[in-house]
C-alpha cells in the first residue's frame, strides 16, 4: 500500500502517508496517545519556574497544562481546549521562543553531574588499575625474598614463614590506604578526555592545471565549427529540432557535426603499398 | 593474452548483479588487473547472446583509450564465459565521499571534477554519452587518477532520427528534461549529473535524493527554483510534462556556506535547468576557474581508503 510514500486507505479511502506512521512504543493505546498529546503541548507550553512570581502561580499553571493534556485525551471539550491552547500560543508568543532555546536550571544541573560523574568513575577506574598493579609487583617481590630467605637464612623455616606472613600483612593494607589520598589528589584534573585535535591535512600544491583540447584523430579533412556549417548551409539537409527536441538539448547542429565527421573520418587514409602487398 | 595468462588472488573479489570481479595478476608481467567474469546463465538466459550491457562495454572502451576513462586490456571467453579485463582501481568516489576522516579541499574536490570532465570531454567529442554518471562509477587507482567506469549504459548520440530512452542516469543525478520524459537530448545529461556529484562533494551527502521521479524534480525546483517559460522555453513541449508549483529557490551560498565564490559558479552554470544553457565538458575543463590541480595529496588520501576492487554496474 505504501510502495508510493502515500496511498489511500482500502476500507475507506482516506489519504495516508507513510511518513505519519511509526511503531507504537507502549502496550496500551491510551498511554501512547497521551504521551503524544503531552509532547505536543509542553513544547508551547515551556514556561519554567523562574518565569513565575510564586509558587502558588507555577502550581496552577502546572494544574492547567494537565487539564488540557487531560481534556485532550479524553475528548473533553475538545474545541474549547484547542481555543485556549491557541489563545496561549498567541499571548506567551515571545516567552515560548525564548524558552525553547533555553535549557532549564534543571536540566543544566542535571548535564553538569553527569559530566562530573563521568570525571569520577574514569579516575576511580585509573587508580583501581594502578593499585593492582603494585599489588602484583609486591606480591611478586615477596615471594622472591621467602625464596631467598628461605635458601640463605640460618633461622627455621617454619620462624621465615611466621615473619613473612606479617609482613605481606602490613603491605596488604598499607596499598589501600594511599588510595583515598590520590583520589582527592587528582580529582581537579579531567582526566580520560583526550584532546580531539585533528590535524588538517595539508594541501600540497602540485603543477598547476593547464587545459588541453581533445585531439581528434580523424585521417581526414578538418572538420567544420558550428558558425560555419550555418553559414554554408550544411544545416539546410538535416532535419531541424522540433521543440521537444529543443527542450531536451538536442540542436540539429550536433546531427549534423556527427554525420560530416562520420563521413570524413579515414578519408585520407592509404595502405601503404608494402603492408597491401 | 590469453585466458591462462591470469591467475586469481581468490580472497579478493566481489560479485555484483550479472559479474562477478576478481583482482588478477597478470602472469607474464606481474600487473594487477580487475577481471569481470560475466554470467551468462542457462541456456534460455543465453538465447538472446550475452548481456547487452555488457556487450556495450566491450563494444565502446576498446576504442576509447584516454587517462581519465577505464582502460579494457583484454576480453577472453572460455569455456562458457566472458571475461573483461580493466585496470585495477583502489576505490571510486563513493566511497571517498562517505568516509569522513577524509577532508575533502577546494583543491581536492576541483581536481575530481576535471578529472571528472576531462574523461567526459573526450567522450562527448566522440559523441559518446555516458548516461550513468555517479560517484560509484567514478573509480580512483592507487595514485588518486579518476577513471570514469562503467559503460553499461553508454550510447552514441547525434542520430536525429532515433528515439533515447530517458530512463537512464540513476534518479538522484537524473536531469530535469529526462525527468520531463525526453526522447532526444545531448551532453547536458552527463553535465547534470557531474553538477550533483559535485554538490555531493561539498556537502558530503547526496544532493537531491529523490524518492520518485515527481519527488525528485519538486526536490531539483525546490532547491534551485521552478524555471519559468523564459528560463527554459521548450519545456513545456516534452513529453511528460507537469506543471509545478513555482518554488523561488534557495541561493547556492546558503546550501553551500563552505564552498569558495568560483566552485558555486561552476555549480550554477552545470546546473541550469535549460540543457541547451547548461556549459558543455569544454567549457567546465577549460576555465580559468579550476586552476589547481593536486595530484600528491590524493595517494595521501587514498591510502586511508579501504582497498576494495568495483568495476563495472
Amino acid at each position: 500500500m505504501f510502495i508510493k510514500g502515500s496511498g489511500a486507505c482500502s476500507e475507506c479511502g482516506t489519504a495516508l502517508r507513510r511518513s505519519n506512521f511509526r511503531l507504537q512504543l507502549f502496550e496500551d493505546p491510551y498511554i501512547e496517545k497521551e504521551i503524544d498529546i503531552r509532547k505536543m503541548i509542553l513544547k508551547d507550553f515551556n514556561k519554567k519556574e523562574e518565569d513565575f512570581t510564586s509558587l502558588k502561580d507555577y502550581n496552577d499553571y502546572l494544574e492547567m497544562v494537565e487539564s488540557i493534556i487531560y481534556n485532550l485525551t479524553n475528548n473533553i471539550d475538545v474545541e474549547s481546549t484547542k481555543k485556549q491552547i491557541e489563545f496561549y500560543k498567541k499571548d506567551n508568543k515571545d516567552l515560548i521562543k525564548k524558552n525553547k532555546s533555553k535549557l532549564s536550571k534543571d536540566e543544566e544541573y542535571l548535564e553538569m553531574l553527569i559530566q562530573q560523574e563521568k570525571q569520577e568513575s574514569e579516575v576511580q577506574r585509573q587508580l583501581l588499575q594502578e593499585d593492582e598493579a603494585r599489588q602484583k609487583n609486591m606480591k611478586l617481590k615477596n615471594k622472591e625474598t621467602l625464596i631467598d630467605e628461605l635458601m640463605f637464612s640460618e633461622m627455621s623455616a617454619a620462624d621465615i614463614m611466621a615473619s613473612h606472613r606479617e609482613l605481606t600483612k602490613v603491605t596488604d593494607t598499607s596499598s589501600t590506604l594511599p588510595k583515598k589520598a590520590t583520589t582527592e589528589f587528582s580529582t581537579g584534573i579531567k582526566m580520560g578526555v583526550q584532546d580531539t585535535y585533528i590535524p588538517l591535512s595539508k594541501v600540497e600544491t602540485g603543477e598547476l592545471y593547464k587545459y588541453e583540447p581533445v585531439e581528434v584523430f580523424m585521417c581526414g579533412p578538418k572538420f567544420l565549427s558550428e558558425e560555419e556549417l550555418a553559414i554554408l548551409g550544411y544545416l539546410n539537409h538535416v532535419r531541424g529540432a522540433s521543440n521537444p527536441d529543443r527542450g531536451g538539448g538536442y540542436r540539429s547542429v550536433m546531427a549534423c557535426q556527427r554525420a560530416l565527421q562520420d563521413s570524413y573520418c579515414g578519408l585520407y587514409y592509404f595502405p601503404d603499398s608494402g603492408a597491401a602487398s | 593474452m590469453y585466458g591462462e595468462g591470469y591467475s586469481n588472488l581468490p580472497s579478493e573479489k566481489t560479485i555484483r548483479n550479472f559479474a562477478t570481479v576478481y583482482k588478477a595478476k597478470d602472469t607474464l608481467n606481474g600487473n594487477i588487473y580487475a577481471v569481470k567474469k560475466i554470467k551468462l546463465g542457462t541456456r534460455q538466459e543465453t538465447a538472446d547472446g550475452i548481456n547487452r550491457t555488457a556487450l556495450r562495454e566491450i563494444k565502446l572502451l576498446q576504442e576509447l583509450h584516454h587517462p581519465n576513462i577505464i582502460g579494457l586490456v583484454d576480453v577472453f571467453g572460455q569455456k562458457s564465459n566472458v571475461s573483461l579485463v580493466f585496470d585495477f582501481m583502489e576505490t571510486d568516489l563513493e566511497i571517498v565521499i562517505r568516509d569522513t576522516s577524509i577532508v575533502l579541499t577546494p583543491p581536492h574536490i576541483k581536481s575530481y571534477i576535471v578529472q571528472t570532465l576531462k574523461g567526459l570531454e573526450y567522450l562527448h567529442t566522440h559523441w559518446i554519452l555516458h548516461r550513468d554518471m555517479k560517484p560509484n562509477n567514478l573509480l580512483i587507482n592507487h595514485e588518486g587518477v579518476l577513471k570514469v567506469g562503467d559503460f553499461g549504459l553508454a550510447k552514441f548520440f547525434g542520430s536525429p532520427n532515433r528515439v533515447y530512452t530517458h530512463q537512464v542516469v540513476t534518479r538522484w543525478y537524473r536531469c530535469p528534461e529526462l525527468l520531463f520524459g525526453a526522447r532526444n537530448y545531448g551532453t547536458g545529461v552527463d553535465i547534470w549529473a557531474v553538477g550533483c556529484i559535485l554538490a555531493e562533494l561539498l556537502l558530503r551527502v547526496p544532493f537531491l535524493p529523490g524518492d520518485t521521479d515527481l519527488d525528485q524534480l519538486s526536490r531539483i525546483f525546490q532547491a534551485l527554483g521552478t524555471p519559468s517559460d523564459a528560463d527554459w522555453p521548450n519545456m513545456k513541449d516534452l513529453p511528460d510534462f507537469v506543471r509545478f508549483k513555482t518554488f523561488t529557490g534557495t541561493p547556492l551560498k546558503e546550501i553551500f556556506i563552505a564552498a569558495p565564490d568560483d566552485l558555486l559558479e561552476l555549480l550554477k552554470s552545470m546546473l541550469a535547468m535549460d540543457p541547451l544553457k547548461r556549459c558543455t565538458s569544454t567549457e567546465v575543463s577549460g576555465e580559468a576557474s579550476l586552476d589547481v590541480i593536486t595530484t600528491r595529496t590524493h595517494v595521501i588520501i587514498i591510502k586511508t581508503c579501504v582497498i576494495i576492487i568495483r568495476i563495472g554496474p
